[in-house]
């Protein structure tokens, strides 16, 4: 059965958790334990090591899915988890400080998964926020970033819908990026 | 206003305490920190160049991760967690009836059963303290 791999990351209280326990078909597998850093995040428990979930794309077709601990002293669970993902689910909750500039710091961060397979952003908690913020997001891409492509939603992490459409999309860009790749291969290696 | 566990000076003077005894009971010791669930460095001894925060941080992910198999296969309450490397080995336990867990490093001069019983004295040592607390 073909599969993809997907890492969900972003900062903590983003929504990653809820989103994978939204999505996924099987019951998933959760790392979380007790949150002492209350003032990071207003909420009991924070993920520490991964979650994992399942969804079918179609009967032929998996969707792994992966999450990681939104704090920076987990980073190493960052490095090993995206080794084997293909794209990348960003997660950022709109209300948080400086969100725009988290966003473009979490694109650097896995930019390896932008060049394998895509990355997404979705925004949460958008309905907090002006709706000039969302414009803002692209803005400040395009800016940083000026050859990437990244598209941006707005996303409730506890809605299937809002979460199934980010993920298609995001599985689509994987699927097209590593066509291209192989046909480009297959391409060069014809003139050779 | 609830303090944060790995700033709880309960849980610091008891961990000093309970820690001070640890390099006594296995020679082999190379470093040892309690740390918090979600993986904050509560106190350390000795091993300074060894980054605590790090440590802390990979222990707390190497005790999820062990937990969750154990549930996963449905094992039970998991115990205790070593990796055991070339060189040396870690040894985790957790402190029973408290969010934190005893991670420590020893050099490969000491069986990891006799690192493992060292570490369970430690912790049980913090509980007693704990209790009287």
């Amino acid at each position: 059965m073909p599969e993809h791999v997907i890492l969900f990351a972003g900062p903590m209280g983003a929504g990653k958790t809820t989103a994978i326990r939204t999505l996924s078909e099987i019951e998933v597998v959760s790392t979380e334990a007790a949150n002492s850093d209350r003032d990071a995040a207003d909420k009991p428990t924070t993920t520490v090591a991964l979650d994992y979930g399942e969804i079918s794309v179609n009967e032929a077709e998996k969707v792994r899915l992966y999450g990681v601990p939104g704090q920076r002293r987990f980073d190493f669970m960052w490095t090993i988890l995206a080794e084997r993902a293909e794209g990348l689910m960003l997660l950022v909750n709109a209300d948080a400080d400086n969100p725009v500039d988290t966003a473009i710091e979490y694109v650097k961060e896995f930019y390896a998964l932008y060049e394998r397979g895509g990355i997404i952003i979705g925004l949460t908690r958008a309905d907090l926020v002006p709706e000039s913020l969302i414009a803002e997001y692209a803005n400040a891409l395009a800016d940083e970033m000026p050859d990437v492509l990244i598209p941006v939603f707005t996303a409730d992490a506890r809605s299937h819908s809002d979460m199934t459409v980010l993920l298609m999309t995001l599985v689509a860009n994987v699927e097209l990026k590593q066509a291209v790749a192989a046909n480009s291969e297959l391409t060069s290696g014809r003139a050779r | 206003m609830t303090i944060a566990t790995h700033l709880d000076s309960k849980y610091i003077s008891r961990g000093e305490l309970a820690l001070s005894g640890f390099k006594d009971l296995a020679p082999s010791l190379r470093y040892a920190t309690l740390l918090t669930e979600d993986g904050f460095s509560v106190v350390s001894v000795e091993g300074d160049a060894l980054d605590s925060n790090r440590f802390a941080s990979m222990a707390s992910s190497t005790q999820a991760l062990a937990d969750a198999v154990a549930r996963e296969l449905k094992l039970g309450d998991n115990e205790f967690v070593i990796v055991a490397a070339e060189n040396a080995h870690v040894v985790q336990v957790r402190v029973e009836n408290h969010p934190l867990i005893l991670a420590a490093l020893f050099t490969d001069q000491a069986t990891i059963g006799k690192s493992l019983a060292a570490a369970r004295r430690t912790a049980r040592r913090l509980n007693v303290f704990l209790a009287a607390y």
